[in-house]
């Protein structure tokens, strides 16, 4: 299953994931059991309808579920950190093989288990997340600066108090203002003279490194950006700014949940194009999550697709895209329509996503399968291997225990 | 982008039969909505324990006369602290009997409620619908002059108005109906004009339905929503600002209201006798509870995006 | 742009508003038919009832009587207050002060419980502090304020007696000068701690009666807006940006929790005003509210004139306030989403 670039490290595998919701009908099995790895450095493009769990599989790598009712009911991620090499600081060098790590301080964590507080230090460090819309995740109150700052606050403070020229052992209300860890009365000793030069200062280092991040996504005039609100900008200067925030502690991993579906499609071109860019300089592993199946082709280097909290098919792109084994991924691609397809003529899926609240032991896509079988409404389908890099849950390609084996052809026919 | 046509379940398409099953089918969920919220059922028993008290008013306490509604003075038994043989909950300092007070005002707080509410729901409703469907110029005159009275803070209003009729508790029922009617107006007016943009409005016009039939058919019943819930919380407050003109003074001094009993009362706590203010006020503020409760329930059962707020 | 004209159409609004207001107020006075009671003693002849008449210019049409009496406003003649047995305008002064004072307490208290409450509950939602707080806040809106003033004198001042009535202690009162009227600031600024603890004590019963309401209303506006911010992507971004869940709170769903909950805050002010009247009565605070009541038994319709027009008018600028206050905080919201 894994075929991750860069000598094949792994920065994630998810294993056997599961979250439900409590709804008043029952349990919803949102995510039930999902595999997949995410390889250094590459993009897996996770795709399917809304609903399908797609999101909230890409939430649980930050544990930002709604806690009740979401409940985590088992699975793993494990998480692998890579420190930054020491010699590039992440752009790749050869004394790390290109990767930007250091290879031999890997030290794996399930994201799963670990402390709330062990959670609190990964997310926006290691792993960083662009949602759907930036008018709505951006904080509608505070400056663009600010809130890019924020980042910087939780995991840089040893680098804004060395970049504000203060000696590293700064201690008491100034270091406290560097980690935003503020304490009642801190104001108060912020305002003496001396404490609030230094406060002046360590503003002016933040000031830097915001500007820096923002620098990268190629924002006009990104000092004069910062002082901003968010409705002032447009759709895609918004993403940019989620962008620059994302990336700016340089993370492992993003996870990018559609992060272009609320703009233009021109605009989208360029976050796309942006998001390449900076993921390649910085050899960041990318989960996007997204319901454009010719989008996730274009940027992913490996796709998954979600159908009913399940992945049903993942592969590299050119291999399911080239060579799609399961009926959803078909009907998912016949249903995007090209330049050939004739006007009105839209293929569509019939019916539609079945309830996730106690599924049947059967194949998910029964009933709105064409190629549908006996052996599909008593049998669950696995992710099984049938190419190197190329796996699908569907009876077509293997055997189910019992019961005769639906083929494409009949479709055809 | 393709254009797919969508269909909309609306009630252009239903038939008066499927109107009604989803009417039904709609009060239901409100039903289980209010059933399913423990404060709002608490508010209902509240309301109910009131109602009988009223209604069975006659057969619990003899009532008083001539006049029920005057409290009985017992100059025998004066400041009998509560438990005392023959009167519950004590007497006041003019030997009023604290219970009978209590019973008896239940009575004259469900009349003040009803009246105001009643009329003020009838009148507001009238003013608001002919401010929304006419339009023009008499929606102008219409709504500035309901912005003035609502530039006066109601209590305030109320009392002036009061004041100048005199004190009687007539006086504070018309007082009270002539400051409320303007919320109902209001949201009448607001319904009319949100319903009046809906496609099916249009669609009634558009097959020569008259302005009334659409009114009585379309406007009406979909507007009979924010006004039950502001009736609702409306049964309690009218009682909470009448007790409180009361307790000013603004009634006759001697009827059995709740408010009259706390001013009577109040004469007496100096010397540690409690039982006069607390029990009659007890009543105004369950009341006012119990309203409120099924007020906020009834919101939230009719609202379902308010749910679990 | 919109702002802009949204803020003049308001300004506009407001002199037909505070026009409306007196010509219902000086229309109620009317009903009753002339005022001139007031003037008259039973020895007097007809002569001489004319004459008082024509000296108040109660023989015109009512309509000329009301631009008299709107001229007199004009020059600062409110008119005489047989309660007061003074011009109403030389005693409304040293009332409202007293009025204010109780009332920016009680306001200022509630503010900040009303929004440390809303918080606290909000941000835990259905559970126990939660729950405590709606309860809190539904008591709140159906509290008569008469009777819990009542209560909290039985317990505080007829049982307990550490409770003190009325408005300061009269020795303490005569032993500093009073040149704001607000007896806590008088207090520190003649350096007397003595007469401050006293003026803050004597505060305590009548502004806690008076604030629980408001806090009810604060605190229940400030925990739905606080549910709704903490439903919100942002959120979650900040989440995402590593923050702990207090500096999710404080920094991010709090602050646009505030921006609705501005709305309340001119209900809120109207609410206390009307409050004080009934408050005063209990604790025998010498305020407006109280002088008010007694004037509205009596009969002073010159006191209920200014009262009514005065309170009115404050209400609206608070209200136009308020809601320009919110108009520019909500556009940011508003176009931020």
């Amino acid at each position: 299953m894994r075929d991750g670039k860069n000598g094949g490290a792994t920065v994630a595998s998810v294993r056997d994931l599961k979250v439900h919701f409590r709804s008043k009908r029952g349990i919803v099995r949102a995510v039930d059991g999902v595999s997949f790895d995410i390889g250094h450095g590459e993009t897996v493009g996770l795709v399917g309808e809304t609903g399908c769990g797609k999101s909230v599989t890409g939430r649980s790598f930050l544990r930002l579920l709604p806690v009740p009712p979401g409940i985590l009911a088992g699975g793993s991620i494990t998480f692998h950190m890579h420190a930054a090499c020491t010699g590039c600081e992440g752009a790749g060098c050869e004394a790390c093989g290109c990767t930007g790590r250091q290879a031999s301080r890997n030290r794996p964590v399930d994201l799963l288990g670990i402390s709330p507080e062990d959670m609190r230090r990964i997310r926006g460090d290691r792993i960083a997340m662009i949602f759907q819309d930036p008018g709505k995740a951006l904080n509608p109150t505070l400056p663009i600066g600010a809130q890019i700052a924020e980042v910087f606050l939780q995991h840089r403070t040893e680098e804004i108090i060395a970049l504000a020229g203060l000696p590293a052992g700064t201690s008491g209300a100034v270091r406290r203002f560097a980690s935003q860890s503020p304490r009642f009365g801190d104001g108060w000793l912020l305002a003496l003279p001396g404490v609030r030069a230094q406060r002046k200062r360590i503003d002016e280092a933040l000031a830097r490194m915001v500007a820096g991040a923002l620098a990268e996504t190629q924002v006009p005039n990104p000092a004069k950006l910062m002082a901003r609100y968010p409705h002032e900008l447009s759709g895609g200067m918004r993403q940019r700014v989620m962008i620059a925030q994302a990336l700016a502690c340089n993370p492992d991993l993003l996870i990018a949940d559609e992060p272009t579906t609320a703009l233009d499609v021109t605009v989208e071109a360029r976050i796309l194009g942006l998001i390449r860019e900076l993921q390649r300089r910085r050899r960041t592993a990318v989960l996007y999550i997204s319901h454009d199946l010719s989008l996730v082709r274009r940027i992913s280097d490996r796709v998954a697709v979600m159908y009913a909290g399940r992945i049903v098919e993942i592969g590299t792109t050119a291999e399911v895209f080239a060579n799609p084994r399961h009926p959803y991924t078909r009907g998912l691609m016949a249903a995007v329509p090209g330049t050939d397809t004739p006007r009105g003529k839209l293929a569509a899926i019939r019916g539609t996503v079945p309830e996730l609240v106690d599924p049947p032991a059967a194949c998910r896509f029964s009933g709105r399968c064409p190629h549908e079988t006996g052996a599909c409404r008593s049998n669950d389908p696995v992710l099984e291997t049938i190419a190197p890099g190329h796996s699908v849950a569907c009876f077509i390609d293997h055997p189910a225990p019992s019961g005769e084996r639906p083929t494409h052809d009949r479709v055809a026919a | 982008m393709t254009d797919v046509p969508r269909f909309r379940f609306d009630a252009e398409f239903m038939t008066a039969d499927t109107a009604f099953r989803v009417r039904m089918h709609r009060l239901f969920g409100v039903l289980q909505g209010l059933a399913s919220n423990p404060a709002t059922v608490i508010g209902l028993v509240i309301i109910a324990l009131m109602l009988s008290m009223a209604i069975f008013a006659p057969w619990i306490l003899e009532p008083n006369s001539p006049d029920p509604y005057q409290m009985p003075r017992d100059w025998g038994a004066v400041r009998k602290p509560p438990g005392t043989p023959g009167h519950l909950l004590g007497t006041t300092n003019e030997g009023g009997d604290v219970f009978y007070g209590v019973v008896w005002g239940s009575r004259t707080s469900l009349q003040l409620s009803l009246m105001v509410v009643g009329s003020t729901m009838i009148v507001g409703t009238i003013i608001g619908s002919i401010a929304g469907l006419i339009g023009g110029w008499v929606d102008e005159v219409l709504m500035r002059i309901v912005d003035v009275f609502l530039s006066i803070p109601e209590l305030i209003f109320a009392l002036a108005i009061a004041a100048v009729l005199g004190p009687s508790f007539g006086n504070i029922i018309f007082a009270l109906a002539a400051v409320l009617w303007v919320k109902y107006a209001r949201i009448m007016r607001a319904q009319v004009l949100q319903i009046k943009q809906n496609d099916f409005v249009d669609a009634a016009r558009v097959i020569g339905d008259s302005k009334l039939n659409i009114y009585l058919r379309d406007i009406l019943p979909n507007a009979v929503t924010p006004v039950t819930v502001q009736a609702t919380l409306d049964m309690g407050n009218v009682v909470l600002i009448g007790a409180t003109l009361s307790f000013i003074g603004l009634s006759e001094a001697g009827i059995a209201e709740w408010g009259v009993l706390v001013s009577e009362g109040q004469a007496g706590i100096a010397s540690g006798r409690w039982w006069a203010s607390t029990f009659p006020g007890l009543m105004i503020f369950l009341w006012a509870l119990a309203f409120n409760l099924v007020g906020d329930g009834l919101r939230d059962a009719l609202d379902p995006r308010t749910e679990g707020r | 742009m919109q702002l802009r004209d949204y803020i003049l159409r308001r300004l506009m609004v407001l002199p037909v508003l505070v026009i409306g207001v007196s010509i219902v107020v000086f229309t109620l006075t009317r009903v009753g038919g002339s005022p001139i009671g007031i003037y008259l003693s039973h020895e007097m002849t007809p002569d001489e009832v004319a004459e008082i008449e024509a000296r108040y210019n109660l023989d015109k049409p009512v309509w000329v009587q009301y631009l008299y009496w709107v001229r007199g406003i004009a020059e600062g003649d409110f008119g005489w207050s047989g309660v007061a047995a003074a011009p109403v305008s030389d005693v409304f002064p040293l009332k409202l002060a007293a009025t204010m004072e109780l009332a920016l307490a009680a306001g200022l208290v509630a503010l900040l419980l009303g929004i440390a409450l809303g918080t606290y509950a909000g941000a835990r939602r259905n559970r126990m502090p939660d729950h405590i707080t709606r309860v809190v806040a539904v008591s709140g809106a159906s509290l008569p304020q008469f009777w819990f003033g009542i209560l909290l004198l039985i317990v505080f001042w007829a049982q307990i007696g550490i409770a003190p009535i009325g408005r300061s202690d009269a020795a303490i009162y005569a032993s500093i000068s009073h040149p704001t009227g607000l007896y806590t600031i008088d207090a520190i600024l003649a350096g007397s701690p003595a007469a401050l603890w006293d003026a803050i004590w004597h505060l305590v019963l009548p502004s806690a009666t008076l604030g629980y309401g408001a806090t009810a209303i604060i605190a229940r506006m400030m925990r739905s807006a606080l549910v709704e911010e903490l439903q919100q992507d942002y959120v979650d971004a900040a989440r995402a940006k590593g923050l702990a869940e207090r500096m999710v709170l404080k920094r991010h769903a709090r602050r646009n929790a505030l921006v609705p909950t501005v709305t309340v805050i001119g209900l809120t002010f109207g609410f206390l005003l009307q409050g004080t009247i009934t408050v005063e009565i209990i604790f025998r605070w010498p305020g407006l509210g109280r002088w008010m009541a007694d004037s509205v038994l009596r009969g002073d319709q010159a006191t209920l004139m200014t009262y009514v027009l005065f309170t009115s008018v404050l209400f609206l600028l608070v209200n136009l306030i308020v809601d320009l206050v919110y108009a520019n905080l909500d556009r940011r919201v508003t176009l931020g989403k």
